[in-house]
C-alpha cells in the first residue's frame, strides 16, 4: 500500500516562504503603528506576536480533526498555520488595525469574528480574522486590547490547569465578571482618550 | 442610616417640631413652607422621601404630588392631611402618594412611617430595569443588550435615573442632584463625561438605545 510520505517538517519546503509571509504581515501592522505614532504621537500597538504553528501542534490538530498528516492538509485544511496576535492600547486602535490589515491587496479576508462586540459566553473578547495570502497561506489574526490580553492569559491557565482547585463555577463566573469590568474600563479609557484629544 | 427628606408643611410650629424630631432620628431634613418651594427643591433632586402637607399656600400638596409624578419623580411620598375624610386619602393615593397620615398624629407613628418609606426606597433600588433592548441589573451593575459590561457606581446610578425617566427631557441640575447629591466636585463637565461613558458602553453592548442631548440636559431614547 502506497502511503504518502510525511516529511520530517510538516510544512516541508514551505517553511522558509511561510516565514517571509509572516514577516510581511507583521510589517503591514508596523506600517500603521509608525503612521499613527507620527500623526498622533501615540503608539496604537502594545506588542505583536507572530508564530508558525509548531510542527507538533499542527500534527495534533490534523489528527484531532481526522485529517491526513500531510503538508497539503496543514496548509489548506487548517487556517492557523500562520498566527499573528496584535495587542493594542485602545479599543479604537483594534478596529483601525483591522481596517488597515484588511486593506492589504496581498490578502483576502476569508472569515471575521467580532468577539469584542459579541463576547463569548465566558467573557472572552478579541477580534479574529482569517486571511488568505496571495502566496496561498492561511493566517489567523487576533486583535485585542491590553485588558483583553491580560484576561485571556489568565483564562488560558484555567483551561489547561490539570488539577482544578476551588469552586470552578465560582471561578468561571468571576472571570466573566472581570471580563465585563475590563471591557467597561476599555470603553471608559477610549472615552477619556477622545476627551483628551478633543475627538468627538 | 438616616434618609434625606423634604418636609413641606406651612404651619411654622409644626414644621419646626417635625424637623427637630426627624433630625434627632438621624435624618437630613430640608424644610419648606409652601408647594412651589417644595417643587423647586424636589426638582433639584436627591431626596429619599418627601413629606407633603395637603393644605399649603401657592400649591397644595396634591398639586405638588401630581406635578412631580408627571415629571417622572418617583421618590416615595407621605401625605399629611388634617381632614379625616376618606375622599381626600383616596385622591392622594390615586395621585401617586405611597402613604398618608391623618392629623393629629403621634410622632412615633410618623417616624415609623418614614422608616418604612426609607426601607421601600432601598427595595425599589434592587430590581432589574429594562428599556428598549437594554437591561440594567441593580445587584450586579451589569448593563446588557447583545453583549454585557459592568458599570461603575455613578454610571449605574445615572443609567438608572435615565431608564426610570426614559423618553423625558432631564435637566443637568436634576441629574446632578439625583446622582451626585450636590457633591462639590461634580459639575456639568462631570455629567457630560459620564454621559459619554454611557454612550460608549451602550454602543459596546450592542444596544440601539441612545442618550440624546435635550436642551441643557439629556434624554434616553430607543434607537431605530
Amino acid at each position: 500500500m502506497a502511503e504518502k510520505v510525511t516529511p520530517d517538517d510538516i510544512y516541508g519546503e514551505h517553511r522558509a516562504n511561510m516565514e517571509k509571509v509572516l514577516d510581511r504581515l507583521v510589517g503591514k501592522a508596523m506600517e500603521l503603528r509608525e503612521r499613527t505614532r507620527e500623526e498622533q504621537g501615540l503608539d496604537p500597538v502594545e506588542h505583536i506576536l507572530a508564530r508558525i504553528k509548531s510542527d507538533q501542534s499542527m500534527r495534533e490538530k490534523l489528527a484531532r480533526k481526522g485529517l491526513p498528516i500531510t503538508t497539503e492538509a496543514a496548509l489548506t485544511q487548517v487556517n492557523d498555520a500562520l498566527g499573528v496576535r496584535i495587542v493594542c492600547a485602545f479599543l479604537n486602535d483594534v478596529y483601525a488595525m483591522r481596517d488597515h490589515l484588511a486593506s492589504d491587496p496581498g490578502v483576502e479576508v476569508v472569515e471575521e469574528r467580532d468577539y469584542i462586540l459579541h463576547a463569548k459566553p465566558n467573557g472572552y473578547r478579541s477580534y479574529h480574522m482569517i486571511l488568505h495570502t496571495e502566496e496561498g497561506y492561511y493566517a489567523e489574526v487576533q486583535l485585542r486590547t491590553i485588558s483583553m490580553d491580560t484576561w485571556a492569559a489568565l483564562e488560558h491557565h484555567l483551561q489547561y490547569k490539570k488539577e482544578r482547585v476551588g469552586n470552578q463555577n465560582l471561578i468561571v463566573r468571576e472571570l466573566k465578571r472581570c471580563a465585563d469590568e475590563l471591557a467597561s474600563t476599555d470603553v471608559s479609557m477610549q472615552t477619556l482618550r477622545d476627551a483628551i484629544l478633543g475627538v468627538d | 442610616m438616616g434618609a434625606r427628606l423634604l418636609l413641606a408643611e406651612d404651619t411654622r410650629d409644626l414644621n419646626r417640631a417635625l424637623t427637630t424630631v426627624l433630625e434627632h432620628e438621624g435624618h437630613q431634613v430640608v424644610s419648606v413652607y409652601d408647594g412651589e418651594e417644595a417643587l423647586d427643591r424636589i426638582h433639584e433632586g436627591g431626596f429619599d422621601g418627601i413629606i407633603l402637607d395637603i393644605m399649603m399656600p401657592k400649591k397644595d400638596g396634591l398639586e405638588v404630588l401630581r406635578e412631580l409624578r408627571a415629571a417622572g419623580v418617583f421618590t416615595p411620598v407621605l401625605l399629611l392631611t388634617a381632614k379625616a375624610e376618606v375622599d381626600d386619602r383616596v385622591v392622594g393615593l390615586d395621585a401617586g402618594a405611597d402613604d398618608y397620615l391623618t392629623k393629629p398624629f403621634a410622632m412615633k407613628e410618623l417616624l415609623a412611617r418614614v422608616r418604612s418609606m426609607a426601607r421601600r426606597r432601598e427595595e425599589y433600588a434592587v430590581e432589574q430595569l429594562s428599556f428598549g433592548d437594554i437591561s440594567l441589573n441593580a445587584e450586579t451593575f451589569e448593563l446588557s443588550a447583545s453583549n454585557a459590561v459592568r458599570l461603575s457606581v455613578k454610571e449605574f446610578e445615572l443609567m438608572q435615573v435615565l431608564i426610570k425617566n426614559a423618553g423625558r427631557d432631564l435637566t443637568s441640575s436634576y441629574l446632578l442632584g439625583q446622582v451626585w447629591h450636590g457633591e462639590n466636585e461634580a459639575d456639568k463637565d462631570t455629567l457630560q463625561l459620564y454621559v459619554s461613558y454611557l454612550r460608549g458602553k451602550l454602543k459596546w453592548v450592542g444596544s440601539s438605545v441612545t442618550v440624546s442631548s435635550a436642551g441643557t440636559g439629556f434624554k434616553l431614547m430607543k434607537g431605530e
